[in-house]
């Protein structure tokens, strides 16, 4: 076999004139070094980017949009690539802006419990970073070990300790954002959370990518809570847990966290890197995190155990120590990872639903699955009613991609049907968008993409993502 | 894995393996030794090992990530990208530390899989030029073979004890190498002589035999830090082990595996699989080709007649920290003073999972004060000849490495000596004074003194 060269492939004029303002190296256009960024966590739909362009500050971000608004060629902004719904996905054509290397933490102000950090920042590495000084950053997604706070506030992500301290959006303070006109404006004041006018703040995150790049960003940061418990309960009957759930919040308590897996989630973390020893044979986890001030905790801790004894719990325990309480968090967290012990895809849901509707939207679910021959794990951010189903098979067989797609679709309208939403806080993206018409009229959306026209009229940035699309408007150019 | 996925992977294998001399190709990959398909079917993508790649950390670039790597090689097996340059340089900047395992919730193998598309890139591809002929000499001409190891060892020994070396520093004559290499010559250790051959092939416990041993001398460990060698014989000895040293042993291969020469790699196997056949136990004191000898079966893996074998071999390696600490060591009685960190070679933590062990071995010295080395499993960019073929790199993780090191500690432990040859130079090259030793160093130490003690007693 003939040694095989590099394909000459030269550089065009657009990568040329990307190449001018961030430096010939910070540009990637070769096949080869674009396919990896083909798509995002979310591996369902692929496109080929055009080039992928590394900035390192805000005024090479304001060139590269400038540049490509005049070449009308789209774009798209990317952080690690963790999100779930494709929004950092190219559809086909788009230049991606990467804002991997804006990783620095600009300022720090403990005395305001604020930080301004650059978009590239790793969401654990903020807290990690704080840590030794009494405070951490609160949301945490379960990817929060690679993803960025940027990319969180695209997404509003949360995470399983949003129940008690809310999503992204409850942690921003402030943002410095390019417009897609190249424009720099600042958005919010230093600490002022709630300015006269309308909430821009609240408007631009979880706007996905479509109504600006987020170049600067400033959070909250709290103080380490004084104590912390947490506690694991088993159920042989998942109404019984679903019941538990119910009664802990009826009781007024309002735990950091309060989660729940099925058995086949639990089959699938029990495989991977982190088992705790979970029993197979139960039906369902309780997962339950107490924090706060030092003095109540112990209360609260023995009104859980009492609910759940009460609810035919087959075990329940309280971590004996910081090192179970971390063995139990890294098995939930790494869950989504760990389907691939089990499943060579998995296709994640984000359903919302009330709280008590869980017995029956687990038994729609259930015929879901059998319907389509596909498993289905579920692992539930159950306290605020976030549903995670994790629908199991195999793309390397014909026709199972396209009939994992229909089950997700189908477990959604069911969050729909029962007064929910279909996304928590992984975001609609690609995914999802088709879907927007389960809970909103043509309408509604159409008052949405004309907020969105206000900052992105053309619609060069993030295009095709959000609301569903009838055909495109710009013309994509192939890479 | 449910059934149906072992009925997918035993469908892919059989694909593989119906013919010994493979005729069959996957996607892109069309020489012999395919990659295995399984490992990639476990990646979902999820992008957890990001943060834990020293190359995604230092560029940010999703094809010099782990996950981007499966997907690149995931590509060529799709016959979506060809085997080219272009493929071969996020596969071969890959440092092969296996941080990514450990962060892999789905237990992906990245290592092995980087390593079978390194197979592949260097059949289809095979290395011209300078490059070319400096990886035949050293991968081929001189780690699998003894005698020219040792060759080269006496002419080491030589070039400092003749003079040589002072002058060559004193005259500049240094200056004609490559800035790495430079400062790797400045912090040659003291070479001392090969303990294979100069060794009996069996050592004898020290009082009543508790087991025997085998024990791999390994080649640049033998002829770098041969008192490595001669402490860890010691010190298994004093311990009631007695120590095979078949003197047909030789390189673990390992740096072959990682440079894309499976044959060569599978060569070596083969010729440790034998020397040490009479053995239940093989001991290894180097990270790197401890690891290389427990993933003996994955070479063999379209080899049903040496697979067995392999996997049998294998399970018989360990590294000598974890032996020794599950063999219940005898706790030295004597002080150690001194203030010490230790850093986690890459293939003993994430290639064997082996953290606590080495760390208890040095805390149950009395006199060792233990300080945390932040990040002490982030690769310090020696991985095997990286630091040799990739110095930029390599030098940005190693003066990440020294920067971590606390400024008051006197000693940096390992199990490794490509670690230890490379955190010296560090530790030159930023003017500062921690010496770098072997964890089983330490502990030599500690029972030399309980030794001299006893023999004072004895004569008082």
């Amino acid at each position: 076999m003939a040694r095989k060269k590099r394909n000459k492939v030269n550089p065009d004029a657009v990568v040329r004139q990307l190449m001018n303002i961030v430096g010939e190296r910070e540009v990637l256009y070769l096949k080869e070094d674009l396919i990896s960024y083909e798509c995002d966590g979310y591996t369902m739909t692929k496109g080929m980017p055009k080039a992928v362009v590394f900035v390192k500050n805000t005024e090479h971000v304001s060139q590269v949009v400038r540049c490509l608004n005049r070449e009308r060629i789209p774009y798209i902004a990317r952080g690690a690539g963790t999100g779930l719904s494709g929004g950092a996905t190219p559809l086909g054509g788009e230049v991606i802006i990467s804002l991997v290397r804006m990783k620095r933490m600009l300022h720090l102000d403990l005395d305001n419990r604020k930080a301004v950090i650059e978009p590239g920042f790793v969401n654990l590495k903020l807290t990690q970073s704080i840590s030794d000084k009494g405070y951490y950053y609160a949301p945490d997604p379960s990817s929060q070990y690679a993803c960025t706070i940027g990319g969180n506030v695209a997404e509003n992500s949360g995470g399983a300790h949003c129940l008690k301290y809310g999503v992204t959006t409850n942690h921003i303070l402030g943002l410095e954002i390019v417009l897609p006109n190249g424009e720099v404006v600042e958005i919010g004041e230093d600490g002022i959370p709630d300015q006269p006018g309308y909430d821009l703040l609240g408007l631009l995150t979880g706007s996905e990518g479509t109504l600006g790049i987020v170049t600067k960003i400033t959070v909250k940061v709290l103080k380490n809570p004084e104590g912390k418990k947490t506690v694991l309960a088993y159920y042989d009957d998942i109404n019984d847990a679903s019941q538990a759930v119910s009664e802990i919040i009826a009781a007024g308590i309002i735990p950091a966290a309060l989660e729940m897996m099925d058995s086949i989630a639990i089959e699938g973390v029990e495989s991977a890197a982190y088992p705790v020893g979970h029993p197979l044979d139960i039906a369902a986890f309780l997962l339950i995190e107490v924090d706060g001030i030092a003095a109540g905790i112990d209360d609260q801790i023995d009104e859980i155990l009492t609910v759940c004894k009460h609810n035919n719990v087959r075990e329940v325990k309280v971590a004996k120590d910081e090192a179970e309480r971390g063995l139990w968090w890294a098995n939930r967290k790494m869950g989504f990872g760990a389907m691939g012990a089990i499943s060579p895809d998995y296709l994640v849901q984000d359903g919302v639903i009330p709280r008590t509707r869980l017995p029956e939207v687990l038994i729609r679910i259930a015929e879901i699955s059998k319907k389509y021959d596909l498993r289905i794990a579920n692992i539930f951010h159950a306290g605020d009613g976030n549903l995670h189903p994790l629908i199991l098979f195999d793309a390397r067989i014909p026709g199972e991609s396209e009939r994992a797609a229909k089950a997700g679709s189908e477990c959604l309208k069911v969050c729909a049907d029962v007064g929910g939403s279909i996304t928590g806080e992984h975001g609609v993206g690609i995914e999802k968008s088709a879907e927007m018409r389960f809970i909103f009229s043509d309408e509604e959306m159409a008052a949405q993409t004309n907020i969105r026209a206000v900052f992105n009229p053309d619609d060069l940035l993030n295009p095709g993502k959000l609301f569903p699309q009838p055909g495109r408007c710009v013309e994509v150019k192939q890479g | 894995m449910n059934a149906e996925e072992n009925r997918l992977a035993a469908m892919l294998n059989s694909e593989k393996n119906d013919t010994p001399c493979q005729t069959k190709t996957l996607g892109n990959f069309l020489w012999d030794d395919l990659p295995d398909a399984t490992k990639w079917a476990d990646c979902v993508h999820c992008g957890m090992c990001l943060e834990a790649c020293p190359t995604y950390q230092e560029t940010g670039e999703e094809q010099h990530s782990p996950r981007g790597r499966v997907y690149l090689i995931k590509a060529v097996a799709e016959g979506k990208i060809d085997v080219n340059d272009a493929f071969s340089k996020p596969v071969f900047d890959c440092l092969d530390c296996r941080a990514c395992e450990t962060a892999c919730p789905a237990d992906v193998q990245v290592g092995g899989l980087i390593e079978e598309a390194r197979g592949q890139i260097r059949q289809a591809m095979p290395l011209t030029g300078f490059s070319g002929a400096l990886s035949k000499t050293a991968l081929q001409g001189f780690f699998p073979n003894q005698k020219r190891m040792k060759t080269l060892g006496g002419l080491m020994r030589f070039y400092q004890k003749s003079g040589m070396q002072r002058v060559a520093r004193k005259t500049g004559l240094l200056n004609v190498m490559p800035k790495h290499l430079k400062e790797m010559e400045a912090i040659l250790p003291d070479v001392g002589k090969p303990v294979l051959g100069r060794y009996p092939e069996v050592v004898p416990a020290e009082g009543e035999t508790k087991q025997r041993v085998g024990m791999l001398a390994g080649c640049i460990m033998d002829v770098m830090f041969s008192d490595v060698n001669e402490a860890t014989v010691r010190v298994l000895t004093h311990n009631g082990f007695e120590v095979g040293l078949p003197k047909e042993q030789g390189c673990c291969g390992a740096l072959h595996v990682h440079a894309g020469d499976r044959e060569t790699g599978k060569r070596l196997a083969k010729r440790n699989m034998e020397a040490f056949k009479d053995y239940d136990k093989v001991l290894v004191n180097a990270a790197g080709c401890g690891c290389a000898l427990k993933e003996y079966h994955e070479l063999f893996r379209n080899d049903p007649d040496m697979l067995p074998l392999a996997e049998e071999f294998s399970a018989k390696v360990e590294d000598v920290s974890k032996f020794l600490y599950d063999n219940d060591f005898k706790r030295p009685k004597s002080e150690v003073k001194t203030k010490i960190t230790y850093h986690d070679a890459c293939h003993l933590a994430h290639g064997q999972g082996v953290r606590f062990e080495p760390r208890q071995l040095l805390k149950d010295i009395p006199g060792v004060e233990m300080v945390d080395l932040p990040d002490a499993d982030r690769c310090c960019g020696s991985a095997g000849i990286y630091n040799l073929t990739h110095p930029e790199m390599a030098g940005a993780l190693l003066d990440r490495k020294i920067d971590d090191v606390p400024d008051d500690v006197e000693m940096i432990s390992m199990g490794n000596p490509g670690c230890m040859l490379q955190i010296a130079m560090g530790v030159q090259k930023h003017g500062r004074s921690e010496k770098v030793v072997h964890t089983v160093q330490l502990l030599d130490w500690a029972y030399e003194k309980d030794k001299e003690k006893a023999r004072k007693s004895i004569e008082s």
